[in-house]
């Protein structure tokens, strides 16, 4: 209201002081004799003086941010001080943007991680100093330019281009260097991306160290195992050998096949972790290899069983036979020990959209529900004493998980105390050789039979 | 009204197929530099799977080329383009066949690697080719960065680097003539080893194409063939935008 005010009282002086001039002029042009000439010269000086206070006010416009304001009185003072509030105003938004601005770059500097901002093209919106060493962008240059196109890692672009970024990716930029990242992306918006670039060159390393130091201890572990295992054979052996010694040199024999059991697992382990490469490998005939766990298993543990084979589809299995033989006899040996006499197992094999899955079924005891999620580590034990008479190394599982890993699939298992559990493996239908011939009957292709 | 939005929506179509096209070739690029270093790594390290595996995957190149230059041919026929974009094709249409051209040599330096992986390894463990084979990797990384910022003058810095690699070149010839002089036995892997050093000088000329395309594609410039000084005073004279 003060604006409209003060505005409309500047008008009225204005306006005044324009009829002031005029009629001092046409009083003046009388008293000379000519009126209409006095009258024009009054209306020039005037309009000579609004055109003084207007190249006055452009003047300062142009140079705005080095001069203050022309000091003018009415219409005029009021159009300059109006403007000048105007770009004091912007100036003092402009001041704080760029401060906020600063410090968060500033801030942005000292963080440990790199940080990249892409928009939906993957093009460099943003990144940080840390980012910046750690990728070798450059300032200035190279905003706008594709991440990938600058960074270039086959492995990096299909992580890009995937768009599904709930793991990180660690990579080895340069072959042969010790140097590695991680990348997390996380995506905002309409398919923009915040890229979160770690070093993790030393969480590599120690891992590295620590297969390696579990490779080799195993290595070395087995020589001497196998010296002490034949001499052991040979004295159990042995006609001669003192009876109260007999039990001892058995046990000892007994716990050496064990340890060896252990060792050999071991280094498959660490053979299975060496790499993360999916295996390749050739057609399995799931079939005949179901049909070969059975006949070992029986031929195992004698009659204490019902071994049921139940194959519900003729489709083979691109993969290598024999990790997938270990990781399916490792389930089939644990059910075989965990099972009481009597007890039932069920080998299945079936395929849906999902892909195809294997799965072993017995009745025993079940697993209490806490232990599930660790069942898969290495040496986790459900139940310490007992599960050591059994003679397991504790690394089955470990290798099953491992093996699946390396053919993109993955293992479940589902348990009740009392029930039973079935361990299943979920192969990826990308790796199922379809069989167009349609099996006789749905299930029991092999035919139950009883052992 | 209606033909301004036809006419901008098509130069935005234009402008993707232009990127898409950029960026497969810098894709391509990524994966020669990776073949490369392996296939150095397959050496050096005595890796014949590694070398193996490079060998294998040489047709991937091969197939990037071919579609890359589909995709270009397509650009031409359709969207008729001129000045800095039909220099842009150009420069792709050539930078391809020397990134195809380098899968190759490196296709070779696998198949050279894979075999004297078998053999005994000499005491000095390939030090001199893995140096070179780093010289050339950087050439080839800073040749492909320079075409992804459209920097002529980093090209130019790149371009006159190939030169370190020629004289590396010369020394290693030089000295496996002394090795198989002194010990005729290592002559097999002598010349083998300079099967590979030569492969990488040739793909570090290859590179030094590149970078003469992207200072065609900057300054419309044709400078092959032309020494790198009057190179450098012949952009200086004006020609610069």
């Amino acid at each position: 209201m003060i604006f409209l005010d003060s505005g409309f009282r500047a008008w009225g002086y204005a306006l005044g002081r324009v009829i002031g001039v005029a009629a001092l002029g046409l009083v003046v042009g009388w008293a000379i004799g000519h009126p209409w000439w006095g009258l024009t010269g009054a209306l020039a000086l005037a309009a000579l003086l609004q055109w003084h206070h207007l190249h006055r006010l452009e003047d300062w416009l142009r140079n705005r941010n080095r001069k203050t304001p022309p000091d003018a009185g009415g219409l005029w003072g009021e159009v300059i001080s109006q403007v000048a509030r105007l770009h004091r105003r912007k100036q003092f938004h402009k001041q704080r943007m760029l401060a906020l601005f600063r410090e968060l770059r500033r801030s942005s500097a000292t963080m440990p991680d790199g940080v990249v901002v892409l928009n939906v093209a993957h093009e460099i919106l943003w990144f940080n100093r840390k980012a910046g060493e750690l990728l070798g962008l450059r300032r200035k240059t190279d905003f706008g330019i594709p991440l990938a196109s600058l960074l270039r890692l086959p492995e990096f672009a299909r992580y890009l281009a995937r768009g599904e970024f709930s793991s990180a990716l660690r990579l080895q930029p340069r072959i042969g260097e010790a140097f590695w990242l991680e990348f997390q992306g996380m995506p905002y918006g309409e398919g923009q991306l915040v890229l979160l670039v770690r070093d993790v060159t030393r969480q590599a390393q120690l891992e590295t160290m620590r297969k390696d130091f579990v490779a080799n201890a195993s290595h070395e572990l087995r020589s001497p195992l196998t010296v002490i295992a034949g001499y052991l054979e040979t004295l159990s052996g042995e006609p001669d050998l003192p009876a109260d010694l007999r039990p001892p040199v058995l046990e000892m024999r007994r716990q050496s096949e064990r340890m060896t059991a252990i060792i050999t697992d071991l280094l498959e382990l660490s053979r299975l972790e060496a790499s993360d490469e999916q295996v390749a490998g050739a057609e399995i005939d799931v079939t005949a290899l179901l049909a070969l766990l059975a006949r070992d298993l029986k031929t195992r543990d004698g009659k204490r069983h019902e071994v049921e084979v139940r194959v519900e589809s003729g489709d083979r299995l691109r993969g290598d036979e024999g990790l997938l033989h270990s990781a399916f006899w490792n389930l089939v040996d644990n059910a075989s020990k965990y099972t009481p006499a009597g007890g039932r197992i069920t080998l299945r094999w079936w395929v849906d959209e999902d892909g195809g899955h294997l799965s072993v079924a017995d009745t025993g005891p079940g697993i209490p529900a806490e232990h599930l999620p660790r069942l898969t580590e290495r040496f986790y034990r459900v139940d310490a004493g007992r599960a050591r008479d059994a003679g397991g190394s504790g690394l089955g599982l470990a290798i099953v998980r491992h093996v699946l890993q390396r053919h993109g699939g993955e293992l479940s298992i589902r348990s009740e105390e009392g029930q039973g559990s079935v361990f299943t493996c979920h192969l990826p239908a990308s790796r199922l050789v379809r069989q167009a011939v349609a099996l006789p009957g749905e299930s029991g292709y092999a035919p139950t039979d009883r052992a | 009204m209606d033909t301004t939005d036809f006419s901008q929506h098509i130069s935005r179509r234009f402008n993707e197929d232009l990127e898409r096209v950029r960026t497969q070739v810098l894709a391509m690029g990524g994966f020669v530099e990776q073949q490369l270093a392996k296939s150095v790594a397959a050496l050096v390290e005595g890796d014949s799977s590694l070398g193996e595996s490079v060998a294998r995957d040489d047709f991937k190149v091969n197939n990037m080329e071919v579609s890359i230059d589909e995709e270009c041919s397509r650009i031409l026929a359709t969207r008729a383009p001129a000045a800095g974009d039909l220099r842009l094709i150009v420069a792709i249409i050539k930078a391809i066949t020397d990134l195809e051209r380098m899968g190759d040599e490196c296709e070779k330096i696998g198949h050279i690697g894979s075999r004297l992986a078998a053999q005994e390894r000499p005491a000095d463990k390939y030090r001199e080719v893995k140096h070179l084979g780093r010289v050339v990797q950087d050439l080839v990384h800073d040749a492909l960065d320079a075409f992804a910022r459209m920097d002529a003058e980093a090209a130019l810095r790149v371009a006159r680097r190939d030169r370190l690699v020629d004289e590396e070149y010369e020394s290693i010839q030089r000295q496996s003539i002394t090795f198989m002089m002194e010990d005729p036995r290592t002559i097999r892997r002598a010349l083998d080893v300079m099967w590979v050093v030569r492969a990488l000088e040739r793909i570090g000329d290859h590179a030094k194409n590149i970078c003469e395309y992207v200072i065609y594609m900057v300054h419309g410039k044709d400078i092959r063939h032309i020494r790198i000084e009057d190179v450098e005073s012949a952009l200086k004279d004006g020609t610069r935008p």
